[in-house]
């Protein structure tokens, strides 16, 4: 099975075959072979070419947090050929920012208003979760086209608060 | 010998009640837990030898709640009380509460968390007692204009912060009149919302600051001892992430000055038990008191360590009206000893919570490792409470033994499931200024602002791999095994929406 895998930017392809228990890794034409155990939920033992490595694999929002010993990876999997799918759907997007509530809080401030012109690091919106004041700042430059949420208003996590196109 | 008490009713959750339900059952003393609606399954209930329901999830219905805690504590037949920390902890209301049930309260007299407990206030005691104090207003700001005021006669760039604050919330740094406005009104609304009361004040803003308290212990026949230091510098947000003891920075010297300074504050206000005094101390060895913290500390385990004295075994003995029964001479420090705070946050992204469920953890353990925790695999962090998950701590005899015992701990310590501050309290360990022991508390700004080492090498390779793999078995778990390895494309598998940041 083959997949299409992003680390710090870069995609890389990987080709995976199993042969009772023990895998066969191709990591971007280099080749490894792969005893790997599931050890716990999400803890993986892998032997590969007579090193010992445990591997920690959590999965968070699409992404794989990946824990070698002691290094953490963020890594983005899927199937290549959803990849292809999906970049070749991206060409058509139209840029625009969506700051979506990571979990659920209060909106204690909005920084901006709609129409207002922003920078990137600009303060958009303060959402109060687990005791603490976040706040959320632009990716980068551009116009604040809509604002769906006020100040003291409840979120739930994925709530659209402010669209920047 | 008779226990010191009965049965403690432990006004708290998370790791610090597990902490304190074991030294009561060291002691002999039952314990009994409180806990909220979506706390049935935390550690503490598991362990206590009691539990009781306060009530909903928020915190201002349950752990909030002194009319609930007294009426657990006399449903449990317990005879006295620990807050903890944070809550109740610094509530003088509490206290009083106890005192008025009969109960005894495992902390300092209402009086003394009064007058340490308002910021200005306890000002006014350090000066009184000759102790140095950072300069700034001496009572809360009536509005804008006096804030303007004094930060201009005070200088910039300037600190605001809450008059009852604590943990960094209410908290704003000011470097320009133009910032002043804004910073005022998000500091009034965090301190409203976090003590319920808005007022805030303003002090000189210490550059390269280091952030360095002093235990305190005080018995009820006027004995008062200090068990030396803690240095908390590495903090995000003023909130501390990894502590030591002792601090690289101060000599015997310094150490005896400050402790004499905290005993003088604690004496004054007529402190009794368990409590820090925070220091500020510059880069000419000048130290500023700033507050006192009437309640036992989250990162009391180093001074444990090094002291070799259970400070929630002293803090019951003292309540129970025993006498110190040491001096301070008899305080003898050994080694040194770190802790860091394991969180489920994400440090990559502004340190946002991520509560969540735990799917595997597998802690550090080994030599002079201890694990401080209030979590375990299975169970699901509620989003209701703070994100401190557990407390690593090591000692050693020396500072580069005790860092590198660190380091060696956090790469055993796994967490699958929720983001935590684990990899970068690793980074934290293997950071030259951190080895060096050149602190202040911008470290960690600077730390996160500076972009991560490529990934590259062995383990590069074997992180792809192991993601890899573990979509593949991912894939393979929810397709008959019937179907064919090229449709894969087809399956029905359900991948977590993909969005533009």
């Amino acid at each position: 099975m083959r997949f299409a895998a992003e680390l710090g930017g870069e995609t890389v392809f990987i080709e995976v075959t199993e042969e009772s228990g023990r895998y066969r890794v191709d990591v971007g034409g280099e080749a490894l072979e792969v005893d790997a155990r599931e050890v716990g939920e999400g803890v993986w033992s892998l032997v590969v070419g007579g090193a010992s490595h445990l591997v920690a694999v959590s999965d968070r929002e699409g992404r794989s947090a990946v824990d070698v010993d002691g290094e953490s990876y963020g890594i983005h999997v899927e199937e290549e050929t959803r990849y292809i799918v999906r970049a070749r759907g991206d060409q058509g997007a139209t840029g625009a920012q969506v700051l979506r509530a990571p979990m659920p809080g209060k909106v204690v401030l909005i920084e901006v208003e709609a129409g207002q012109p922003v920078a990137a690091g600009d303060g958009l919106v303060v959402l109060e979760a687990m005791k603490m004041e976040n706040e959320f700042r632009a990716q980068r430059a551009g116009r604040v086209r809509e604002i769906r949420v006020s100040a003291g208003q409840t979120v739930n996590a994925g709530d659209v608060l402010v669209v920047i196109e | 010998m008779a226990p010191l008490f009965a049965k403690v009713l432990i006004a708290n959750r998370g790791e610090i009640a597990v902490r304190i339900i074991r030294t009561c059952r060291e002691l002999g003393i039952a314990s009994a837990a409180v806990y909220s609606e979506a706390d049935r399954e935390s550690l503490h209930v598991l362990l206590a030898d009691e539990a009781v329901l306060l009530g909903p999830a928020p915190a201002a219905e349950s752990y909030l709640a002194i009319e609930r805690i007294i009426a657990a504590a006399r449903a449990s037949g317990a005879d006295a009380v620990h807050p903890g920390y944070g809550f109740l902890a610094e509530n003088a209301r509490l206290a009083e509460a106890c005192a008025g049930a009969g109960l005894v309260f495992i902390g300092p007299p209402p009086a003394a968390i009064r007058s340490m407990g308002d910021k200005m206030a306890a000002r006014r005691v350090a000066l009184q007692m000759k102790v140095p104090v950072v300069p700034g207003t001496e009572h809360p700001l009536r509005d804008d204009a006096e804030a303007a005021r004094a930060a201009a006669e005070i200088g910039y760039p300037i600190m605001i912060k809450a008059a009852r604050g604590g943990g960094g919330k209410g908290m704003r740094l000011v470097r320009a009149p133009g910032e002043l406005a804004g910073a005022l009104r998000t500091a009034r609304s965090e301190a409203g919302a976090a003590f319920g009361d808005a007022a805030v004040y303003v002090e000189r803003y210490v550059e390269e600051p280091r952030h360095i308290e002093i235990q305190v212990l005080a018995d009820g026949h006027g004995g008062i001892v200090h068990l030396g230091e803690r240095e908390c510098s590495i903090q995000r947000r003023h909130q501390k992430l990894v502590e030591e003891s002792p601090s690289p920075f101060l000599d015997a010297d310094l150490r005896r000055r400050m402790g004499e300074a905290a005993c003088r504050v604690a004496a004054a206000a007529g402190y009794v038990n368990a409590g820090t005094v925070e220091f500020l101390v510059d880069r000419d060895r000048r130290f500023y008191f700033l507050e006192m913290n009437t309640r036992l500390q989250v990162e009391h385990p180093v001074t444990e360590l090094v002291t070799g004295r259970d400070l929630v075994k002293e803090q019951l003995r003292i309540a129970a009206g025993e006498k110190l029964g040491f001096a301070q001479d008899d305080v003898v420090r050994h080694g040194w000893a770190i802790e860091c705070r394991i969180n489920a946050e994400d440090p990559a992204a502004g340190f946002i919570p991520s509560p969540g469920r735990i799917a595997s953890l597998r802690p550090a353990s080994g030599p002079w490792v201890r694990d401080d925790s209030g979590v375990y695999g299975g169970y699901t962090i509620p989003r209701f409470y703070d994100t401190l998950m557990a407390k690593l701590i090591v000692w050693a005899p020396d500072r580069d033994t005790a860092v590198a015992r660190m380091a060696r701990a956090l790469a055993e310590y796994q967490v699958v499931g929720v983001t935590t501050t684990i990899p970068l309290l690793r980074r934290i360990m293997g950071h030259e200024d951190f080895i060096a022991g050149r602190l202040s508390t911008h470290f960690l700004d600077r730390l996160v602002e500076s972009d991560r080492p490529p990934a590259a090498g062995r383990r590069r390779a074997v992180a792809l791999a192991a993601a890899a793999i573990a979509a593949y078995e991912r894939v393979g778990r929810t397709v008959p095994a019937a179907s064919s390895a090229t449709g894969s494309a087809w399956r029905r598998v359900v991948w977590p929406g993909w969005r533009q940041r």
